[in-house]
């Protein structure tokens, strides 16, 4: 999947150096950001009921009922560190890995619902539980899960990027 | 001799560079691993102080108060009819949801009946789902306005007159306290100050997010469910489809050699003692 930006450096010297030097950090800087507003948006759509979350959590039928509300409450609050820190651009690597793996566990969330026949929404930002069979919409929820795991990519290969803290602690 | 000298000079310089450059790798490497020991610890630190956060501000399973004369282990039911009919029937609705305004418009003279007859004790679960999904404030603040209803022993009445005039699903007026009051000016009696000030204050918001949790657990996914003495009976019972009459027929065929319960007054659920805006503390069932 992540093996488009790997392959990017064969494709041309031209290519290359816009993607490693100036134009690449500028770039990383718009795909930092767009991701950290993702897990800022997701994170604050799942704090004010935490109920609701919990049960959005529940609704998987993965977990244990002992883990439902740990994690439905845990969770919010994990997307908005990992929101702030890509948003002052500490330790980008290792930011996007976490968003990376946290974005693979919830498209096998999504993916195992949808093989189980179980109709939930995904909860992705706010909301969530059982839907009626004919509102669910894994497909899109996995898609667009997808593309966030893309911006995680490109920030895993190309973590420099402009105005960050990485930055600043490296000079 | 100076060829050696400068040959010794050389590797000497090159020892330092490399001894240099290992340094710099060494520290950049240092701080690499800070960084990434400073981004676990702030993740982590983040999603204790969440649990524990989020802990302190759920709304507990079992509520602090409960509106007179609620029923089941945490009070979490609405009793209506007698409570010594032979046969139960268990009702989970959302002020919100329109599958249950259409099972209203077509079932209340029914089901009011075979309460009236001592036929059947009503249970019902007011649930506050759909503004999770939908987003908003009127399931809940229904739900809320329901158990004001019940304090002052007119739930069924107010019960009737709000789904009678359910909104569309999307619209959102059971949002608004004063549309609730409104509608419960068509329940004759019911709006006194302390009922405004119950529906106001959402004064059983707590109870009804109990409410909500406890249908959250249950196997139940949708409303409405319907159940007579247990068995669901909506949309069918085993492969008869519901209608009024079938209800009719159902109920009787449980009750079948059964004593009725005992009839009264068509709104059986117990009147307040007390009007003052203290908890009630229901007694046990």
């Amino acid at each position: 999947m992540a093996s488009q930006q790997t392959a990017e450096p064969r494709a041309g010297s031209a290519l290359r150096r816009a993607v490693d030097g100036q134009a690449g950090e500028w770039f990383g800087l718009v795909v930092r950001i767009a991701l950290a507003l993702v897990w800022g948006w997701a994170g604050l759509a799942k704090i004010s009921d935490p109920a609701e979350a919990a049960q959005a959590v529940r609704a998987y039928e993965i977990l244990p009922e002992s883990l439902v509300k740990p994690v439905g409450y845990g969770l919010p609050f994990l997307e908005l560190a990992l929101a702030l820190l890509l948003l002052i651009g500490l330790g980008v690597r290792i930011d996007a890995v976490i968003s990376a793996v946290l974005l693979l566990t919830f498209i096998a969330g999504i993916s195992s619902a949808w093989a189980r026949g179980i109709s939930i929404d995904c909860g992705c930002f706010g909301g969530g539980g059982a839907v009626d069979s004919s509102k669910t919409e894994y497909l899109q929820e996995i898609l667009r899960d997808c593309g966030f795991l893309l911006l995680a990519a490109w920030l895993i290969f190309r973590p420099r990027t402009k105005f960050s803290a990485d930055a600043w602690l490296a000079a | 001799m100076s060829e050696k000298n400068r040959e010794g000079k050389r590797t000497a310089r090159e020892r330092m560079q490399q001894e240099r450059a290992a340094e710099e790798a060494r520290a950049k490497r240092n701080k690499k691993m800070i960084i990434i020991g400073v981004v676990v610890a702030v993740i982590a630190v983040a999603t204790a102080v969440g649990v524990v956060v989020q802990n302190q501000r759920s709304k507990p399973e079992t509520p602090v108060s409960a509106p007179a004369g609620a029923i089941g282990d945490k009070n979490l039911v609405i009793p209506a009819g007698p409570a010594n009919a032979p046969s139960v029937l268990t009702v989970y609705e959302d002020p919100r949801c329109p599958a249950c305004g259409s099972f209203e418009r077509q079932f209340s003279p029914t089901v009011d009946q075979l309460e009236d007859q001592g036929k059947v004790y009503l249970n019902y679960h007011i649930v506050s789902f759909i503004d999770r999904s939908l987003g908003g404030k009127g399931s809940k603040y229904g739900a809320n306005a329901l158990a004001c209803a019940q304090d002052a022993g007119k739930f069924r009445d107010y019960h009737d007159v709000l789904y009678k005039n359910q909104p569309d699903e999307t619209a959102d007026s059971f949002g608004s306290t004063t549309t609730l009051i409104n509608l419960a000016k068509q329940v004759p009696g019911l709006v006194t100050p302390t009922f405004e000030a119950c529906v106001k204050d959402n004064k059983y918001g707590g109870w009804v997010s109990a409410v909500q949790q406890d249908f959250d657990k249950s196997s139940f996914k949708s409303t409405p469910t319907i159940l007579l003495n247990g068995t669901p009976v909506y949309p069918k019972k085993g492969e008869e489809q519901i209608s009024p009459e079938n209800l009719v027929k159902w109920v009787d065929e449980a009750n079948q050699g059964k004593p009725l319960g005992t009839t009264g007054a068509a709104s059986a659920s117990p009147a307040p003692t007390s009007t003052a805006a203290e908890t009630n503390t229901p007694p046990s069932p």
